[in-house]
């Protein structure tokens, strides 16, 4: 009997890329990345979200100003506390009821980065461009992936997801359009495959027929669905419009895929989800360091887990849901609960932080010229309030935002007027964004 | 403190008033409805929903007009539904007389109402495949096995479903996904290559290309490229020492594939004797495996002795031997032909053009659900001729235009035509293709068969005999038990036993086996009740059920060994319907615990459909997650219930919840939770009481109507690919007559839906132009 072996002997380059001191990766750049380096970095965007809130009485410092002593749920960001800057009273009004009655956690999610009350409805879903799309929109055509978006747990449930509310609002954090929210990509495998490409080693003639055929068969399916559009009702077409869309942002995509060659991420191709949550967390992020380094995408959404959830941390020792933990009628050993598993999101956080730390590129590191928001919709999860929603950034946004300190600001300044100076930084400009008042000063004031 | 909270409030109260103050229109029935109703509202109802309290957002003052029947119809409705569950009035509240004959009225004049406005079907969104309907149509289209899940970002869901045509979109990152997806896919169904030599791949614990999904069992999703004979090892590192001079026992070494247990092999587990440094044996079995993408798990059957290790040993190779490797060695006799090129090629593309064109013009009437235009033909053959052309083969452009056809809007979404999209009031007929498929999709969540597409071809489909014929055809196809994994796996939400996770140091026998164990009882449950044509009542209460060996010892019920499922005769009534089913009740309770709350609400929305208002706005739901030790579940929620605005929806919660009591959080029966005895009487929302889970169910079976008109209802939704509207209530309510009238039998109910309006027609759309 002959064998061949199929898995590949790849793991001889990087064994345990979180327990290296220097990124491997680093050391080894591809020309692509080498070009990329040589230009000015770019500043990078990304939201990081964790949902039912966050036990509150281990987030806030009792002082403004520089930041000093971390309480005990931000503690393992205090080797990098000159790198963050955490912003107080920020609030979002959409989220609240208004008139809709209950749902905090389907609407606090939906509104999170589109700004908009969504509609509150199961299936006909309607929210607005979120603020990370109206980035993507404008620079997107930059870099090869107008955005990334990532999350660590599988949407698929049956039942109700929130009073009234569709699963699609506390699925998805990214909204391309009114009614098209976009969906994280879970598996590392494919989000290497995505980024990196299936491995397949082509010659150039096999290479040359591939983006023949690929072409052709994307203009058979755009006169398919332009010759269907014109006899269908408005909401059909708005099906059509939806998937022509993503025609056309793939047809970006293997135009730049052509001209530009794959980047070699210099890791072994992750084989599924593992069932360890850091890892799952690490593997996730080390992609979208390398995605930033190679100047892959500029904006990135990472849903870690759905708004609501009742995922239990079993891991950290803690057996129960989140979500019912999060009602703790005040009981101090559950709000414990709470806390640690709080924690323990930042400090996989606070992994992943380091790493775009320890990332030198020319003026300093990505994480310098990152803006990185981490936050929730709702911030205390017991009473589902959405004022001082617990928010921080990592990194300077390229030598724009004062880091390292704690800023409080007026009671009920709405979020969006983060995201609006977010969106201008990022060479966005717009005269409004949701309920926002206006810009957020104070970003670079020491 | 919320400004906004206020001004909702006073909102809603300029709302009410405006509606008050609209002079009523006087109708013909006002006579009746002041003398069935008024006193009625009056006399109970204003006690509560008054100016003052309206109580659950209703003031009756809104309502008091025959005028209201038509104006306030929402508002009416929920009155209704109320009434009939027997929740209003509270048990609390005398009961008027007059009830049941205002009941009837309101029902009359819905009746009336809607025989009097022009019938609306609603309309269904183009419906884009969801990841479980992509799988079954590549199967059936192709004969390849291909699974969408593991390829695919997943699909929202809403009102229940993952299938609602509104919330499935196709995202940039999902046409990415088809598009490489039909490379692949398309490259499986026509390719010959055949490997000469054996490949072997290997999935170890130490790549971190296995799952452990407990202490004895690993996975690995692998794919059998070439179906054939194949050698399967697997490694197992590790020795168990004695016990008390006695050697460690052998244990039951199983190999599943996607689910399915395919064979079984004893395995030593003691020290072999061997002088080595670090114990590791091999095992091997040889097996026929099926092309596609498959998941593989690998795992010992009921080993007691790893449930008694602390952590720290689990995988010390001192202390245990476990599984930590599955190999995968083949194919040694591959199969010669692939079933996909036996279906695709039905002459010689090597034989020129005709036969190539023959070939894609068959793919795509089958593809596209419907007889191609000759210029949709003519397009895919000029994908075709790419294959000849580029210096490939004939062959090679059959698999082009496959790939073509796997990401043409007209097969990723199921579209159908109007003859006037944008005319509200036009009703018509969907065409018998469209028909066909949306058959096919609701019951095998499938394309349509040959038989099926060649019965909508002559046109005949729409004929009720011909229609019922096929229904019945379909039904009996294997193809069928789809439904029961998709709708009954949703409507029961067992499909959640794929997350839920019960807490290991609680619950030691939470184990992969039971939890399949678990979804296949109830899915064989209702596939059953479904072939056999059973009345629905059997859900609520069936004196039989399906087991194997480790779900019968779960139940404690003796005489059942062995891994296959079979009908197993219920001689207590500790167990009888789905209610009872492990899987219903595990999804229902938390990882630590029983939840009476989140049962109650459970057989409230899925059973008696009724489900509660959600908390209002500033009362976070009650959570029972947390224990508190010196008090019983039962008698912590009573005091929550001294709340009056808790009271409202808890009082029809929880008591139903307490009745499920006797099963713990994985469905074991148990008369005590830790040291409190179980209690397990409570009521029905109409004040019916019962003392045991028994009596509970032997109740709601008296509440047949209202099962059956919840059912119906979900069933329609999932059909219908949309949320149902006041419309589809005359719908609904015909379907639900005839049900009755059949002795409530599940086909009827489904032979019912597919003959209904809804699902046989369709309108234009009264929206606002796009662009």
């Amino acid at each position: 009997m002959y064998i061949t072996r199929q898995s590949l002997p790849r793991r001889t380059f990087l064994r345990g890329l979180g327990t290296a001191v220097a990124l491997p990766f680093l050391d080894a750049m591809t020309p692509a990345l080498a070009r990329a380096q040589r230009r000015k970095p770019p500043v990078r965007m990304a939201f990081v979200y964790v949902p039912n809130g966050i036990d509150m009485r281990h987030w806030n410092p009792a002082y403004e100003g520089r930041l000093a002593e971390l309480p005990q749920t931000l503690a393992p960001l205090a080797p990098l506390k000159d790198d963050v800057l955490l912003l107080g009273n920020l609030t979002h009004n959409t989220g609240r009821a208004l008139l809709d009655g209950p749902g905090d956690h389907g609407r606090c999610c939906g509104s999170y980065l589109t700004g908009v009350q969504v509609k509150k409805t199961v299936t006909n879903i309607k929210a607005s461009v979120s603020c990370d799309q109206l980035v993507a929109n404008q620079i997107g055509t930059q870099t090869r992936f107008p955005s990334l978006e990532v999350g660590l747990e599988d949407a698929r449930q049956a039942g109700d997801c929130d009073s009234g509310y569709s699963c699609a609002y506390t699925n998805n954090l990214a909204w391309r359009s009114e009614t098209q929210p976009l969906p994280p990509i879970l598996d590392p495998r494919a989000l290497f495959e995505r980024l990196f490409g299936d491995g397949a080693e082509l010659t150039p003639d096999a290479k040359a027929r591939r983006t023949l055929y690929r072409r052709s068969i994307l203009d058979f399916v755009s006169d398919d669905a332009r010759s269907l559009r014109g006899a269908l009702g408005p909401t059909d077409q708005r099906k059509l419009d939806e998937y022509l869309g993503s025609i056309r942002a793939i047809e970006e995509q293997l135009a730049r895929a052509e001209r530009e060659s794959a980047v070699d991420p210099h890791m072994d191709k992750p084989y599924g989800v593992p069932s360890d949550f850091s890892e799952h967390f690490r593997l996730m992020t080390d992609m979208i360091t390398v995605a930033f380094q190679a100047d892959l995408t500029r904006v990135v959404t990472f849903l870690v887990t759905r708004e609501g959830t009742s995922r239990a941390y079993r891991e950290i020792g803690i057996p129960d849901g989140h979500h019912p933990l999060t009602h703790h009628r005040n009981q101090i050993a559950l709000m414990d609960k709470v806390a640690q598993i709080n924690r323990y999101h930042v400090e996989q956080f606070s992994k992943w932080a380091a790493k775009l730390k320890a990332s030198q590129e020319d003026e300093g590191s990505i994480l310098d010229n990152s803006m990185i928001v981490y936050g929730a919709g709702l911030a205390d999860g017991n009473a589902h309030t959405h004022h001082d929603l617990p928010t921080l950034i990592a990194g300077r946004g390229g030598k724009f935002i004062k880091t390292g300190r704690r800023v409080v600001y007026r009671r009920e300044t709405p979020m969006c007027n983060l995201f609006l100076t977010m969106m201008d930084r990022m060479g966005v400009r717009m005269d409004n964004f949701g309920d926002a008042t206006g810009h957020l000063n104070g970003l670079d004031l020491a | 403190m919320r400004p906004t909270i206020s001004l909702a409030v006073s909102g809603i109260v300029v709302a009410l008033a405006l509606v008050v103050i609209e002079p009523a229109r006087v109708t013909g029935q006002s006579d009746e409805f002041d003398s069935l109703v008024v006193p009625v509202l009056k006399g109970t109802c204003a006690t509560c929903h008054n100016d003052r309290l309206a109580s659950g957002g209703l003031n009756v003052t809104s309502i008091m007009s025959a005028a209201s029947l038509s104006q306030q119809r929402p508002a009416w409705e929920k009155v209704l539904r109320r009434l009939r569950a027997g929740d209003m009035p509270p048990a609390s509240v005398a009961r008027p007389s007059q009830l049941p004959s205002m009941i009837a009225y309101i029902d009359r004049a819905f009746e009336r109402a809607d025989a009097a406005a022009p019938a609306d079907p609603g309309r269904m969104t183009a419906h884009r495949l969801n990841r479980n309907e992509y799988t079954n149509t590549i199967r059936d289209l192709l004969g390849v096995r291909f699974r969408a899940e593991k390829y695919f970002p997943a699909d929202d869901s809403g009102d229940g479903f993952d299938n609602m045509a509104d919330l499935l979109t196709v995202s940039p990152l999902l046409m990415e996904r088809y598009l490489a997806a039909a490379e692949r896919i398309a490259a499986w169904a026509v390719s010959t290559a055949i490997p000469s030599k054996a490949i072997e791949a290997d999935y170890r614990a130490r790549d971190g290309r296995i799952r452990r999904l407990d202490r004895s069992t690993i996975e690995a999703e692998h794919r059998i490229e070439f179906g054939g004979e194949y050698v399967v090892r697997f490694g197992l590192p590790g020795e168990r020492p004695a016990v008390d001079g006695r050697d460690a026992a052998p244990v039951t070494l199983g190999f599943w594939m996607d689910g399915t247990l395919l064979a079984t092999k004893s395995v030593q587990t003691k020290p072999s004797g061997l002088v080595y440094f670090d114990p590791y044996s091999e095992e091997e079995l040889k097996l026929t495996l099926p092309e596609g993408d498959h998941v593989f798990r690998a795992g010992f059957i009921g080993d007691e002795f790893v449930k008694t290790l602390p952590n720290e040993a689990a995988y010390d190779r001192r202390k245990n031997k476990f599984l930590d490797a599955i190999i995968f060695v083949g194919p040694h006799a591959p199969a010669p032909d692939k079933e996909s090129r036996r279906r695709i090629l039905t002459c010689d593309p090597a034989s020129g053009r005709a036969c190539v064109e023959q070939i894609v013009a068959r793919l795509a009437r089958r593809a596209y659900r419907r007889p191609p235009a000759q210029r949709e033909v003519d397009a895919l053959m000029r994908v075709a001729d790419l294959g000849t052309s580029s210096g490939q083969s004939a062959e090679h452009g059959i698999q082009l235009a496959i790939q073509a056809l796997l990401v043409s809007p007209n097969f990723l979404f199921r579209i159908e035509r109007d003859p006037d999209p944008r005319d509200p009031t036009l009703v018509h007929k969907v065409s018998p293709f469209e028909l066909a498929s949306r058959i096919s999709y609701f019951l095998w969540s499938s394309m349509p068969d040959e038989e099926l597409l060649s019965v909508a071809e002559t046109g005949r489909l729409n004929e009720a005999q011909v229609l019922a014929a096929q229904v019945d055809r379909m039904l009996a196809d294997p193809r069928a038990s789809e439904f029961a994994a998709n709708f009954a796996g949703q409507w029961l939400e067992t499909r959640n036993l794929d997350s839920v996770k019960p807490d290991p140091d609680l619950f030691k026998e939470w184990t992969p086996q039971l939890r399949d164990a678990m979804k296949t009882e109830t899915t064989m449950f209702f596939a059953h009740v479904l072939r056999e044509n059973r009345p629905i009542t059997d859900f609520l209460n069936a004196s039989y059920t399906f087991l194997n060996e480790r779900l019968a010892a779960h139940y404690g019920i003796p005489g059942v060994s062995g891994p296959e499922f079979r009908r197993v005769e219920l001689t207590t009534d500790r167990r009888g319907g789905v209610l009872s089913h492990a899987g219903v009740l595990t999804v229902s309770s938390y990882p630590t615990r029983t939840s009476a709350v989140i049962r109650g609400k459970y057989v409230l929305q899925n059973i008696l459909g009724i489900p509660p208002s959600p908390p209002p706005d500033d009362v976070p739901p009650l959570s029972d997650s947390a224990g508190d030790g010196n008090r019983s579940m039962r008698e912590q929620l009573t005091a929550h219930r001294a709340n009056p605005t808790c009271a409202a929806c808890h009082r029809n919660m929880d008591p139903l919840g307490f009745g499920l009591e006797n099963y713990d959080a994985i469905g074991r029966w148990r008369d005590a939770d830790g040291s409190f005895p179980i209690d397990a009487t409570g009521t029905l929302p109409d004040g019916q009481r019962f003392a045991t889970p028994g009596e509970m169910r032997a109740l709601l079976v008296s509440q047949l109507p209202q099962f059956s008109r919840t059912l119906t209802s979900r069933m329609l939704t999932y059909a219908l690919r949309r949320s149902l509207q006041p419309y589809d209530r005359s719908a609904v309510e015909s379907i639900q007559r005839t049900v009755a009238a059949d002795g409530y039998r599940l086909q009827t109910m489904i032979r019912e839906i597919v003959a209904s309006l809804p699902f046989q027609s369709r309108r234009g759309e009264d929206a606002p132009l796009v662009r």
